[in-house]
């Protein structure tokens, strides 16, 4: 089913629905494991300055196989615009990708997003030729803006960054998915596969994750978890889900029950 | 001069390249700004830089 219902962002296809973070991995091996396993076309990397003190050592990029994955910096620990759009132009000459998943996140407590920032640099992004990822707080009116710039997706949140506490914004997410004119992939807060697969079902077209896969005992294991999760969720999604009831209804049938002898009629 | 965020001893003449080069970075798989000019780090000029100049130089690390 996965190659006929492909993901389409910006033009590019993708067969995985799953999109994974590079960050909180031990070391590059546990992590190239977990990308394989979770079959992700798409991976995110921060940007960082090189340490003066200490430089020459990791090499991220040298340990992806870039040939493979569609590489998604962000702006990670950005918080205005202005910051964003620096470190986008550093992500794009660090990268050679135009990709950015943009990230404008003043509040270092739940590291929500900021809604005016995001849609001033996502708008000055796109206008310097990146494919603008935002991602947002899920709220349809700011969504509908972000599509209305030329941002080639929008990426709500299902609960805190890192937090593990699953898809707590569906009721939310259900109005930024009603009417959307682009892949909307869910990001940030899923904990279990059951979480992505309850954001694929609601109709969303992909989701992210990265700490839930990285901080698992064994993260090739979530990773290819993750992955069914996320293929349960679409095919259910594609499939149509039954009409909710208030009340019982007998999936045997009704007519026919066998019951004790009826004294009342005779032998 | 500042670079990366902080204050860097500037010498008359200073070129990005032997700034580079004094900070044993390999360009390779950086970028470099600077000031509002971008550049892979492989295909950085070997400019001559200013005593305001502001510098940066980042690479791809993990992230989420």
């Amino acid at each position: 089913m996965t190659h006929s219902d492909p993901l389409t962002i910006a033009g590019k296809t993708f067969t995985s629905r799953l999109m994974l973070g590079t960050g909180k991995y031990h070391d590059f091996t546990v992590m190239r494991a977990a990308l394989e396993a979770s079959g992700t076309q798409i991976v995110t990397v921060a940007i960082r300055r090189v340490e003066l003190k200490a430089p020459g050592h990791d090499g991220l990029l040298d340990a992806l196989n870039l040939e493979r994955y569609q590489l998604l910096p962000n702006t990670a620990g950005c918080r205005t615009a202005e910051e964003a759009v620096r470190v986008a132009k550093l992500a794009r000459a660090a990268t050679g990708v135009n990709w950015l998943k943009l990230e404008v996140i003043p509040d270092p407590k739940y590291l929500l997003p900021d809604p005016i920032g995001t849609l001033k640099a996502a708008e000055i992004l796109v206008g310097e030729g990146f494919t603008v990822l935002p991602y947002i707080q899920p709220d349809a009116v700011l969504a509908r803006a972000l599509e209305r710039v030329g941002c080639a997706t929008v990426m709500p949140l299902a609960s805190p960054i890192g937090s593990g506490r699953g898809l707590r914004t569906s009721e939310l997410i259900r109005t930024v998915l009603d009417g959307a004119a682009v892949p909307v992939v869910v990001d940030a807060g899923l904990g279990v596969p059951s979480d992505a697969a309850q954001a694929l079902e609601l109709g969303a077209d992909a989701a992210l994750v990265n700490t839930a896969i990285a901080e698992a005992r064994d993260p090739a294991a979530m990773a290819h978890a993750f992955a069914l999760g996320v293929q349960a969720g679409r095919l259910s999604y594609l499939a149509g889900r039954m009409a909710e009831r208030e009340s019982a209804s007998p999936s045997s049938p009704v007519a026919g029950v066998v019951r004790l002898p009826d004294p009342e009629i005779p032998a | 001069m500042q670079v990366n965020g902080q204050p860097h001893p500037f010498t008359p003449g200073l070129t990005l390249h032997a700034l580079l080069r004094e900070l044993a970075i390999a360009p390779e798989r950086v970028a470099i700004a600077v000031g509002d000019d971008f550049y892979p780090g492989g295909q950085a000029p070997d400019c001559e830089l200013a005593e305001e100049d502001v510098v940066e130089i980042v690479r791809a690390i993990g992230g989420g």
